[in-house]
């Protein structure tokens, strides 16, 4: 009893010698990446481009809908958590790791996506944006695989409302960071799944035409250059779009058709990509993207 | 288990969110709009469509070829009130409407061809209290 007192009155002076309540620390470590997007850089223009992002969940969809098998060795491991000590570290790696958590739900491995869930939690509390996960309500759905409609449905409110609260609160430059890393780690597994399937035509298309998210996401990153992290980071993105300008892309528009199908507006949509990749290519921009990766993870 | 979860995240959602507009609360339609979403469809964005003091809304987003997207409207009062949604590839040709021969459809369905960014226009026919919100969800 005497040493439990002495401990919590030892605890109760360590956390006033500071001078500063936990809660205003938090605050202040998360002004470290406070906006530095130059002056005259309209927040809406930025906004619109972020919203364009499209979600990693897709690519998971797709990747499940081919036929692919479930790898969980190509994900971020929920145990390199105690890696992230910067700001900067923490918005990328919980991108890492919201797609690693959609990938596995998508795929039903929920037991593997708690542990995302609870890495996910960590990071989205040390960046002051923890009241965005209600981790009972989670929690619960992620025990049964039943949930999966209502876990992808809650997971994606959430990651939604910390893009808007993020842009709202001028720390966008986190958001960048938070879709930038969940979209290098959805690459990831996208080039080593198309890498390890090379008759799947579509998962090589899937990698080619993330030419045109590479270049939105090149065009938010230009309006932070004065960020030492976030220019070293698109200095990387740029070697990936040297490898990508070899990836041809054109598009036919054609007028598109339709039909009122039970109350909804079918459209039949009959304009075309053609997405010229070629293996080598893949194999290319899979080296890159690991390599990007891999500065993001460790 | 899906409306309560919805329930509770509209709540949660409601306590966390600025002071709504008072002419047009559009994220309240937004969030409405999201379990509309037709079986199937994966969630993807909810969008506020306040045009109060505009004539158009526009968002824009990344579709990819091989995916088949669902954007929906809600309103006050009958189904749409007078919001139209249509779609735009980056050439800026319209692909699809929710407004057919007259006739205000509530959602669209876009299986979409060709990968690239698409703006998602809202525009308002009046009488219309332009004031809405619309949802994105998407399946393979």
């Amino acid at each position: 009893m005497r040493l439990l007192v002495i401990g919590l009155v030892a605890c109760l002076v360590a956390s006033c010698s500071s001078g500063k309540k936990p809660d205003d620390e938090a605050f202040l470590k998360s002004l470290e990446n406070e906006n530095s997007a130059g002056p005259g850089v309209d927040e809406d223009v930025i906004n619109a481009i972020l919203e364009q992002i499209p979600s990693p969940l897709e690519i998971s969809v797709l990747l499940k809908e081919s036929g692919t098998k479930y790898t969980p060795e190509m994900l971020n491991s929920a145990n390199n958590l105690p890696k992230y000590n910067s700001n900067y570290k923490k918005a990328l790696n919980l991108g890492v790791y919201g797609t690693d958590l959609g990938y596995t739900n998508i795929f039903g491995r929920n037991q593997d996506g708690i542990k995302y869930i609870s890495s996910i939690k960590s990071l989205a509390d040390e960046l002051n944006i923890g009241q965005f996960f209600d981790m009972v309500t989670i929690g619960r759905l992620a025990a049964n695989s039943k949930n999966l409609d209502s876990l992808l449905l809650i997971t994606t409110m959430n990651f939604n409302h910390i893009n808007h609260y993020l842009q709202t609160q001028k720390r966008d430059n986190l958001s960048v960071l938070l879709l930038t890393g969940g979209w290098i780690e959805a690459m990831q597994i996208t080039c080593q799944t198309a890498v390890k399937n090379p008759k799947n035509k579509e998962l090589q298309e899937k990698v080619g035409e993330q030419k045109i998210i590479l270049e939105q996401i090149l065009l938010l990153f230009s309006f932070y250059q004065d960020d030492a992290n976030m220019a070293a980071l698109m200095a990387d993105l740029e070697k990936l779009k040297v490898a990508f300008e070899k990836v041809d892309i054109s598009y036919t528009y054609q007028a598109s058709t339709m039909e009122i199908v039970n109350g909804v507006a079918v459209i039949k949509d009959n304009s075309t990509t053609s997405i010229n990749i070629t293996p080598e290519n893949v194999e290319e921009i899979k080296n890159i993207t690991n390599s990007i990766r891999e500065k993001i993870i460790s | 288990m899906k409306k309560f979860v919805f329930i509770v995240l509209g709540l949660a959602s409601f306590g966390m969110s600025p002071i709504p507009d008072q002419k047009c609360d559009a994220e309240s339609f937004a969030t409405s709009c999201i379990p509309k979403l037709a079986n199937g469809f994966n969630f993807l964005k909810s969008y506020k469509v306040d045009g109060v003091s505009k004539d158009k809304v526009e968002y824009s987003y990344v579709f990819t070829k091989g995916t088949q997207y669902m954007i929906n409207l809600c309103a006050n009062g009958n189904a749409t009130d007078g919001i139209v949604v249509s779609i735009f590839d980056k050439e800026r040709n319209k692909v699809a409407t929710s407004k057919v021969n007259g006739q205000f459809i509530s959602a669209i369905a876009y299986p979409c061809n060709a990968t690239g960014i698409y703006y998602i226009q809202y525009t308002f026919d009046d009488p219309s209290g332009h004031c809405g919100g619309s949802a994105l969800g998407f399946k393979r």
